[in-house]
């Protein structure tokens, strides 16, 4: 029976991942994300990490998908034309882009590896095994988050962090005045 | 293979919890016109059945006789899922709420919860985020500027308000150590000043006013906003679409209401009687959560609406702040004294 939801649940997630990137309509690609990311959750819940499904539920469904949405909706892309069009950056955002994701890729890289040095009792912390099978409790995976995995867990919150700041600059160019590119604040005084 | 006692619980208390769900966002509907009146020094309702009491009746017959529009140029699939999207997860994050302790029936001991699973705290959020979808599709799908707006502010705001929310039930489960209601509810019990309604003043405020964001009530249901936007994000809607939106917001509420009831007012607890029979728990579950639908009412009659940019300055200026500080307060308190 649990073998046969997984088969019908990882189906589905492969369909609907086809369909994240088949549909004409940028918001049935959003809503099919949404599907895959469903039945991720319940191979979660198969797999018994009720806490991860919920989690996946909470962050990815309940927020990220929200707001992939609203975006789409407030652009109103209405067919794939539209994509056509470059974001207006220069080389010079591109490469300030490129070289600040690259550093945090490098701490992430350093800091994975950190972790398996620290883990020094054989067994990869990277990818496959789990200590043992309590990880679900709640409180075992708040224990291991901030002990063993507490560099990369600060690696990804940086992440996150230069993601923030990145959005506020976006934001913030709008309240420049007059000519393009005006608000960026690297060109303060270089053009016009 | 479950025994079959359990299946017959299991069978029981959803019939139970959903019938009473239902019933009760039915009569939400009675009790917003009848509070609505008599706040209004009006008479309200009064021509079907004893003083009106048939009327939400006579309102689901009315809706299912309406004809269907579709608007031309709407999105056919989504214009009808919709509606869906908008009351499935308030009816589904129900499942979780202890309504009382334990009680057996068929030489069955339970505790009357759908499931009372390990991280039902969790849970309750995680679904109930889940139906701003139903605000946002409906709105985008109309093919109506009303309807959009409405529905951008709807997703602006649920998001918003989305994390005070949380931060706040945070709170509370830090202070329990748990993230299982009935654990939380457990927590709470004997005496009355051991509710977490004294411990966490600051995240009860801001519980409450989340969630009227949350549901889209007054004063923050800027997804409607009759006087700008027509009906906001259902303007296009009719009949049963249109009545299971509004389904979907009522039962929200008393979701919500249940909610406040278990993290803050000790759940299914009866004061200084932690051994009390599931049929006294029960009523003190239902009375803590009336007094919060009725706040529900009497705060959507009596305060005006705000603006939408003080909505969101609000949340993000005031709330997320003091929600922060409150759940880092609780930390520092629980893990040093």
């Amino acid at each position: 029976m649990a073998e046969l939801l997984f088969y019908v649940l990882a189906a589905g997630t492969v369909a609907a991942g086809v369909g994240v990137i088949a549909c004409r309509n940028p918001l049935f690609s959003v809503l099919s994300l949404l599907g895959a990311f469903f039945c991720l959750a319940t191979i979660y819940l198969l797999a018994g990490f009720p806490f991860l499904a919920a989690t996946q539920l909470l962050v990815y469904a309940g927020a990220i998908m929200v707001l992939f949405l609203f975006v789409i909706m407030l652009l109103n892309l209405g067919d794939e034309e539209q994509y056509a069009e470059r974001p207006p950056f220069g080389k010079r955002g591109l490469a300030i882009a490129g070289a600040s994701a690259g550093v945090l890729l490098l701490i992430a890289v350093f800091s994975v590896g950190f972790g398996s040095v620290s883990a020094s009792d054989g067994d990869s912390p990277a990818v496959t095994s789990f200590p043992d099978e309590s990880i679900d409790d709640v409180q075992s995976i708040a224990e291991l988050l901030f002990s063993r995995y507490m560099l990369p867990f600060e690696a990804s919150s940086l992440l996150l962090l230069a993601t923030m700041i990145a959005v506020i600059l976006l934001a913030k160019r709008q309240r420049g005045s007059g000519a393009e590119g005006a608000g960026w604040p690297w060109k303060k005084g270089v053009e016009q | 293979m479950p025994e079959l006692p359990e299946v017959l619980a299991w069978l029981l208390k959803a019939a139970l919890i959903y019938g009473g769900l239902l019933g009760t966002a039915a009569g939400m509907t009675l009790a917003e016109r009848k509070v609505s009146a008599w706040i209004q020094w009006r008479i309200g309702p009064n021509r079907v059945g004893p003083w009106g009491l048939l009327q939400p009746i006579a309102d689901g017959i009315k809706f299912i006789f309406k004809e269907e529009v579709v608007p031309q140029g709407a999105n056919p699939v989504l214009f009808r899922l919709a509606p869906m999207f908008s009351a499935v997860p308030a009816m589904l994050a129900v499942a979780v709420i202890p309504f009382a302790g334990d009680l057996s029936f068929f030489g069955h001991s339970t505790t009357l919860a759908i499931a009372d699973i390990e991280i039902s705290a969790l849970y309750v959020v995680a679904i109930g985020g889940l139906g701003v979808y139903g605000v946002i599709l409906g709105g985008w799908s109309s093919n109506s500027k009303y309807s959009l707006l409405g529905g951008l502010r709807a997703s602006a705001q649920m998001v918003s308000y989305e994390l005070s929310l949380i931060l706040c039930i945070l709170a509370v489960v830090v202070m329990a150590g748990s993230l299982n209601l009935s654990t939380i509810v457990a927590d709470q019990a004997g005496h009355v000043f051991r509710w977490n309604l004294w411990s966490q003043p600051l995240a009860f405020v801001l519980f409450v006013i989340a969630t009227f964001a949350e549901t889209n009530r007054h004063p923050f249901d800027f997804a409607e906003c009759e006087p700008e936007l027509v009906g906001g994000f259902h303007t296009e809607y009719s009949s049963m679409k249109f009545a299971l939106f509004f389904l979907g917001e009522y039962c929200a509420m008393v979701v919500m209401a249940c909610l406040t009831t278990t993290f803050f007012l000790g759940g299914f607890e009866v004061p200084s009687w932690p051994e009390a029979p599931w049929w006294i728990q029960l009523p003190a579950f239902l009375a803590k959560a009336g007094i919060f639908l009725f706040l529900f009412l009497w705060v959507r009659w009596t305060l005006p609406r705000f603006r939408f940019d003080q909505l969101m300055s609000i949340g993000w200026k005031v709330m997320l702040p003091l929600a922060l500080a409150n759940l880092f307060a609780t930390g520092a308190v629980i893990s040093f004294f």
